[in-house]
């Protein structure tokens, strides 16, 4: 056996052969193990390891994640699984590396080889069980001195040097270390920018001049406390603290990658500002977004909320493997939920055992595990809809009413039936000649909003993707033909098409819910005349979507062609009839209309063939593919062919259409209601668990050992009544008291929030990567604080806000850059540049035109021309009116591919990961877009308007109003003189242009306030509207 | 010595750790004439950034800075063929798969191999072009592409492109940021990153787009990542203004604006004498910045002052969007001082159907593209430009040796081998790098994979790509992920 396995190496036969090899070792150990005695693992086996294995597989940064220090750890064994299978040498991967065999570099990698005795004694050792003493059974345990893996344990409040300073424990934490590097804390701001300090940070609004004034007349001693429970009790309160989460969320209005259709899971963003309004406390908020789904009994709102991990990205560009997406998915919920909750860099376990934090590659895949059970695979569904109380009953009586117009329909059917096989046999006689079909060679094919439709081989046309909603395509056409009997149309499926068409829905169906003809003389194109069609046949039709349905004039009503079995995706063709031929000596000139304007906006034909005829009438009445069937013989005809024939059998009920209309305006109401329906998408977990695998280099298609759900081994274990944990056994253990992540994760973002930067400046970096915290202690009494008195998210914010320690003011102290230049020690607040959203509601508060709706789906305020020229499918933006212009920046559509570019411009994050803390730029990009979008240039005018309105009527008076009403605050001296001189040369110049001042004025302004005066002061606006105050928290 | 570039680490930080006053150190010209009477010393710092300083970028986070080692190249002028253009009708002659035109391919080549659309049982494709030797070097190129092939001494084919991802979006996500996944910065932010930008008055790094669409993937492809969005690339419009609003609302004339942009300023400035801040100097200088924007982007983008000659070679026509204009304005933006330019033009994805072929289609693509892009080369190396800026012509992947079962000749993508050209900025023209098997199916010399192009590009700028890294998510990131080797073959 020796022999054997020398000479295979010498071979230089290795990969392959050696299976044989190991194969003729094991069998050869066979023959003579029987008289081996027992082995002892301690004195023969764990030397050869310690001696050859151990300097690469120690418990530290062990090679593969295989770790030879014991027992228990190489039964475990490394990423490809276990290393020592008892009895089972073959099995067992220390011994197939020992060999090299399979994909695996012999080991010791590039050292000596082991012996072929010494690998006849491992073998034998794993053959008679793999035994060892007790001790040497226990797996390996990371164990961890790292600050933050340690219990939270609450500290006791410092004693400080000024205790008067003291609103509460907070400050006695931060006095402590100010005490010790002999710094004393900054005054307190002043009353006005304490004031739009706290609103701008729990509600993301500046407060008004009256509000201004109130507070600045309140002299009770808890005047700001008043002030603080009036923010968290608004309803802007959760609309301020919805954006930070959705950042972290990943939240977007669409499917992401290159297609990146519209989603709708709004309700989601919704539920979000929601659950801080009514103070949900932190661990359900946190279970019902992960889990809400495996609740028992979940309620439609803890289902809305498992949004928070279906924000991830769904790929629909042709070609793309579905289950590739679905790991996609599942690595980024997994890193997304290590980011937000645990404030760890999971991501990097993901290829190889974390570099720097005790998490080893088999560790992340069993979180993998957890989230690994989800019935989405690159799919929008699942998804809920959530209706209205009044839609849900609506839905209930129309589904109601649809039972009932369907039960006397079928009775009917069922006796029309009977009259198939007779026809059949007329008809199988008539279609032994088929009539000629004269393909329309097209002059010009476009959509009225802008669909792109392109000439293709054989007389065919191809819709673009970017094709915009409800589009009515024009078709326009020379024919010689004189005298046209009937036009068909036939739907054709693409690869191109979702699901190869032929329509442009994603299933591949489409609804045209008018086909108009015009023509004219080929002689005078330009004088078309419509033509009354008075038939249509169409070799399918769904069921209350018939072909006839395209004349019928209204635009609730279709051709659609979807199927109850079988595939939709099917080359389609329907034929119109003119009432009476069109007629004429030199053919003709056709106009044909094509409409969209289903309730299912995207639902459009793909890609088509337009043919006219002159043959009869009545020959032309059978599709042609019904025409192929019949030239079949009845009895060698296929289920499906005879579905078909059937199909149309019944379409020539002509007494069929009463009761039919019926339960197709029926069912086209109920869809149409389903449409108004909003859904969301939401988890929901397979019945059959899938298995997970350790992928090696994190590459999905290179399974290595299989795995189940469990969490890190550093981490206090994860409870469960099953066998394997759960997501919703994960769930509770994020939230578990002994956690010591979840909790300290959280309050620093909150300080973050609060201060600009964390205690821990790296706040989704917990790990020995990470910063150490400022205030240690701190931060864990918060976190104690926070879990001790069940997890009130409000209450938190409150505790922090009213701190002397938030109460400073901002202004920079030159005397403390030499000892704390990062003011770390927070001798002072500090100034913050404010989120892209926000800076769009204060200009839209200031200027008065906020609208103050709460939630609802995405809208489309204006925004530059000539966004779209640079993606790859033109997006819809059906620019808002009325309200709608004016809402918050966090109700703005988001599309992945395209945000709206005021949002990026200012940082905010694209959504594609999970985003804790957005960067703070300062660009020229951010000058131009508040200088002169038109957007803010609206703002502008409307802050005109208002301080013209309601300020007073001299200038000084309307300056000091608008300075209240933008920056919270009286201007100063200079200020005041800068912008009064600012103001007159303005006039001045309008004066000389008036029509220029009536473009710039507002329109709505008092009668006495003139043209040149209103556009001077839109330019004194937006002055205001571009200074670095209003964009900044002080 | 390391780059400092930990000083641009994120603005808050870098705002906590400078506290040097605003008149003395602000680094970036504050040009309006306005302003200058509010500065008590008048100290203007017009015109140029400085490169050195020990920070230059607390005011300007596109202050240019050194590289880790001295540059071949200064700026970067990247061609992007976007859909794939396939290198067997363009670069790679492979006699043997024209012999074995319409035979099912070896199933040694793909077993487990995944396509977009194709299967395994697909037949192979000779191309139907005719390749011809040019130039000194002899660099056989196809007759498609007569202009760019008579640079054939002045560029560098690299034949053995080898790339991961065989989608569209991620393709072209993994050629520009490295990873196949969203959230990567791009290799003109991270270039503007590491060695800013030498322009005061346009962006460092600019998109140009042509085509009948935008590239699949959108603006992650030139995004900022991680990194600050002063990084992300800014895509040029093809309309009346070439930025998002870059002209002044209407009714707001220059005067006006001037004085709207000195007043802003001018309170600003109260505003940092109160607080102390460097922040709000900051805020002053891209107001100043935004200004002098809108002059000389629209001045940019007119073309009427260029030579009739030029605007014939370029194949532009001022007024009409073009690849070409594109190329012309790519020039310009490079005189500028304008670090890294990048031109998508669509619609190479020959698949084979009618509109996406290899026979119309390819002829309309390689005349849009071929007259400008050898002119854009002939342009640069006439001004002296060319020895230090770098041009790059390719796409995201190129296409397979196999046909696929359509209307009319098409390929499908094909990541094994593909082929892009280089010039200028430190490459050693008059070359050809990589060959690949007898059907053009995998490299079997010289791979180049995508971030061995990377770290080359890098290199050539004076970057280490090993160095040029950003900390986030306690990991350090860099352009080429964990992989990368400069091909030195192409050095000149």
């Amino acid at each position: 056996m020796t022999m054997t396995f020398h000479s295979v190496r010498r071979r230089g036969l290795f990969i392959g052969r050696l299976l044989c090899a190991v194969a003729a070792i094991f069998c050869s150990v066979n023959v003579f193990a029987a008289d081996e005695s027992k082995i002892d693992f301690v004195v023969q086996i764990k030397p050869l390891l310690d001696t050859h294995c151990l300097s690469c597989h120690d418990n530290d940064d062990p090679q593969s994640d295989f770790k030879v220090a014991s027992l228990g750890s190489m039964k475990v064994g490394g990423l490809r699984g276990p290393a020592v299978v008892p009895g089972d040498p073959e099995a067992s991967w220390l011994l197939k590396s020992l060999v090299g065999t399979d994909d695996l570099p012999r080991m010791p990698h590039e050292q000596e080889p082991l012996t072929a005795d010494e690998i006849a004694l491992i073998t034998t050792w794993i053959k008679q069980g793999a035994e060892g003493p007790e001790g040497e059974i226990a797996a390996s345990e990371y164990k961890s001195d790292h600050w933050a893996f340690q219990p939270i344990a609450r500290p006791a409040a410092p004693s400080v040097t000024q205790p008067n300073w003291l609103r509460n424990p907070i400050d006695a934490f931060v006095m402590a270390r100010l005490d010790e590097a002999k710094i004393a804390p900054a005054p307190d701001a002043d009353l006005s920018t304490l004031i739009r300090r706290v609103s701008l940070d729990l509600t993301g609004l500046p407060p008004s001049p009256q509000e201004l004034d109130d507070f600045l007349n309140d002299h009770s001693p808890d005047a700001y406390e008043r002030l603080v429970d009036r923010l968290l009790a608004s309803p802007q309160y959760g609309e301020r603290q919805a954006r930070f989460w959705l950042d972290a969320a990943r939240y977007a209005d669409s499917n992401g990658f290159t297609i990146d259709a519209e989603r709708s899971i709004w309700k989601y963003r919704d539920w979000v500002i929601g659950a801080f309004n009514r103070d949900l406390p932190f661990d359900r908020f946190t279970i019902e977004q992960i889990a809400g789904d495996m609740l028992p009994d979940p309620s439609i709102d803890q289902l809305i909320a498992t949004g928070f991990h279906r924000n991830t990205l769904v790929n629909q560009e042709g070609g793309t493997d579905p289950e590739q997406f679905r790991v996609d998915a599942v690595v980024d919920r997994v890193n997304t939920t290590g980011t937000v909750f645990l404030g760890l860099t999971l991501g990097c376990a993901q290829c190889h055992s974390h570099k720097f934090d005790p998490i080893s590659q088999r560790e992340y895949y069993q979180l993998y595990d957890i989230f690994n059970h989800g019935k989405d695979v690159n799919t929008v569904e699942p998804t809920v809809a959530v209706p209205t109380p009044k839609q849900a009953a609506q839905l209930e009586s129309l589904k109601t009413d649809l039972a009932a117009a369907e039960a006397p329909l079928a009775v009917h059917d069922a006796e029309f039936i009977k009259g198939l096989p007779a026809w059949e046999a007329e008809m199988a006689a008539a279609v032994q000649q088929d009539p000629a079909w004269q393909p329309l060679d097209v002059i010009e094919a476009k959509g009225e909003k802008g669909a792109l439709i392109t000439k293709q081989a054989e007389f065919q046309l191809h819709v673009d993707f970017s094709a915009p909603n409800n589009d009515t395509y024009i078709v326009t056409a020379d024919t010689p033909v004189k005298e046209i009997t009937a036009v068909r149309l036939e739907a054709l499926t693409h690869p191109d098409l979702p699901m190869n068409g032929p329509g442009r829905a994603d299933n591949g169906n489409f609804v045209m819910t008018e086909f108009e003809v015009d023509a004219a003389p080929v002689a005078t194109p330009d004088q078309v005349q419509p033509i009354k069609l008075s038939h249509a046949v169409a070799d399918h039709a769904q069921e209350g979507f018939p072909v006839t349905a395209a004349l019928d004039g209204k635009s609730d009503s279709g051709w659609a062609i979807n199927v109850k079995s079988g595939s939709l995706n099917v080359n389609r063709e329907a034929v119109f009839f003119p009432e009476t031929p069109i007629v004429g000596e030199n053919g003709h000139r056709l106009v044909i209309r094509m409409r969209h304007d289903s309730s299912s906006p995207k639902y459009l034909i793909g890609r088509f063939r337009l043919s006219v005829s002159n043959a009869p009438a009545e020959g032309l009445s059978l599709p042609t593919a019904a025409r192929e069937i019949l030239k079949i013989a009845a009895d060698e005809r296929t289920d499906e062919q005879k579905n078909q024939l059937a199909e149309i059998y019944k379409a020539t009920d002509k007494e069929r259409e009463p009761l039919a209309s019926r339960v197709a305006e029926l069912m086209r109401q109920i869809e149409a209601l389903n449409n108004a329906i909003p859904t969301t998408l939401v988890m929901e977990e397979i019945q059959q668990r899938r298995e997970s695998y350790i992928q090696i280099r994190g590459d999905f298609l290179r399974k290595g050992a299989a795995v189940t759900g469990g969490v890190p081994t550093l981490f206090p274990q994860i409870e469960t009544e099953r066998e394997i944990p759960n997501r919703l056994d994960f769930a509770k253990w994020l939230v578990d008291g002994r956690n010591p992540l979840t909790a300290r994760v959280t309050v620093n973002r909150y300080w973050q929030q609060f201060f600009g930067i964390g205690l821990v400046d790296t706040d989704n970096d917990f790990g020995t990567q990470g910063s150490t915290p400022t205030h240690a202690k701190l931060l864990d009494w918060l976190a104690d604080e926070f879990q001790s008195t069940g997890w009130g998210i409000k209450q938190m914010h409150r505790l922090i806000v009213t701190s002397a320690t938030y109460r400073q003011s901002s202004r920079v102290r030159p005397e403390l850059e030499e000892i704390d230049p990062a003011n770390k020690l927070l001798a002072r607040q500090n100034r913050i540049r404010m989120e892209a959203e926000i800076l769009r509601d204060v200009s839209l508060e200031a200027s008065g035109l906020l609208a103050t709706e709460l939630g609802g789906k995405g809208v489309f305020p204006p925004q530059p021309e000539g966004i779209y020229i640079v993606t790859q499918v033109k997006k819809a933006w059906p620019e808002s009116t009325g309200a709608d212009r004016y809402r918050r920046g966090l109700y703005t559509f988001f599309w992945r591919s395209s945000p709206y570019p005021m949002l990026p411009t200012f940082d905010a994050p694209d959504g594609n990961t999970a985003c804790t803390r957005r960067s703070r730029s300062n660009t020229p990009l951010q000058a131009l877009t508040m200088a002169n979008d038109r957007t803010f240039f609206e703002f502008a005018q409307g802050l005109a308007a208002r301080v013209l309105k309601e300020g007073p009527t001299y200038d000084e008076g309307r300056l000091q109003y608008a300075y209240r009403a933008v920056l919270s605050r009286e201007p100063t001296a200079d200020e005041q003189t800068l912008l009064l001189g600012f103001l007159q040369r303005q006039e001045e110049s309008f004066a000389a242009t008036p029509d220029e001042a009536k473009t710039v004025a507002p329109t709505n302004v008092p009668q006495e306030v003139n043209l040149v005066k209103a556009a001077a002061w839109t330019a004194v606006s937006r002055v205001l509207l571009n200074l670095d105050e209003l964009m900044t928290r002080e | 010595m390391k780059l400092p570039l930990h000083l641009i680490a994120d603005q808050f930080a870098r705002r906590e750790r400078t506290r040097r006053h605003f008149f003395n150190d602000c680094a970036v010209g504050l040009g309006s004439l306005g302003l200058a009477g509010l500065l008590s010393n008048g100290a203007l710092l017009n015109a140029a950034t400085p490169v050195g300083g020990d920070d230059p970028r607390s005011t300007n986070p596109l202050a240019p800075l050194k590289g880790h080692f001295p540059a071949k190249a200064k700026r970067v002028i990247y061609l992007f063929m976007a859909g794939g253009p396939s290198q067997l009708e363009l670069f790679d002659n492979k006699p043997k798969l024209q012999e074995l035109d319409g035979q099912v391919i070896p199933e040694s080549y793909v077993k487990n191999k995944r396509f977009a659309f194709l299967k395994a049982d697909a037949k192979l494709l000779g191309t139907k072009r005719t390749f011809q030797k040019w130039g000194e070097a002899g660099t056989e190129i196809s007759t498609l592409l007569p202009n760019i092939a008579s640079l054939a001494d002045d560029i560098a084919v690299v034949r053995s492109m080898k790339t991961d991802v065989f989608n569209h979006g991620p393709a072209k996500m993994f050629t520009n940021t490295g990873s196949p996944r969203f959230g990567r910065p791009s290799m003109g932010a991270w270039v503007t990153y590491g060695i800013g930008s030498e322009s005061n008055s346009l962006p460092g790094f600019v998109v140009l787009h042509s085509g009948p669409r935008g590239p699949r993937g959108g603006t992650p492809l030139w995004g900022s990542g991680f990194l600050p969005s002063t990084y992300q690339g800014v895509p040029f419009l093809n309309a009346a203004d070439p930025i998002l609003n870059l002209s002044n609302p209407q009714g707001i004339d220059d005067e006006r604006q001037s004085d709207f942009i000195d007043t802003v300023s001018a309170l600003n400035n109260e505003r940092l004498k109160a607080l102390g801040d460097p922040e709000i100097a900051t805020r002053i200088a891209t107001y100043e910045m935004a200004y002098r924007m809108q002059s000389s982007a629209p001045e940019l983008m007119d073309l009427a002052g260029e030579p009739k000659h030029v605007l014939e070679s370029y194949n532009a026509d001022p007024s009409t969007p073009s690849f070409g204009r594109n190329c012309l304005l790519a020039r310009r933006l490079i005189e500028k001082g304008v670090r890294f330019v990048q031109l998508y033009h669509t619609d190479w994805d020959h698949h084979g159907n009618p509109g996406t072929n290899l026979q119309d289609s390819l002829d309309d693509r390689c005349k849009e593209v071929d007259g400008p892009a050898a002119a854009l080369v002939r342009d640069l190396k006439q001004r002296g430009l060319l020895e230090d800026t770098l041009v790059v012509w390719g796409g995201e992947f190129g296409r397979t040796p196999q046909g696929e079962p359509r209307d009319v000749p098409g390929r499908d993508h094909h990541i094994e081998a593909y082929s892009i050209w280089m010039a200028g900025g430190g490459i050693k023209g008059g070359q050809t790098i990589g060959t690949t098997d007898e059907i053009g199916y995998y490299s079997v010399e010289d791979q180049v994979h995508v971030h061995d192009l990377q770290a080359t590009i890098l290199h050539l700028l004076g970057l280490d790509h090993l160095q040029l890294t950003y900390r986030f998510q306690g990991r350090d990131f860099r352009l080429t992920d964990v992989a990368g080797k400069v091909v030195n073959k192409l050095l000149a």
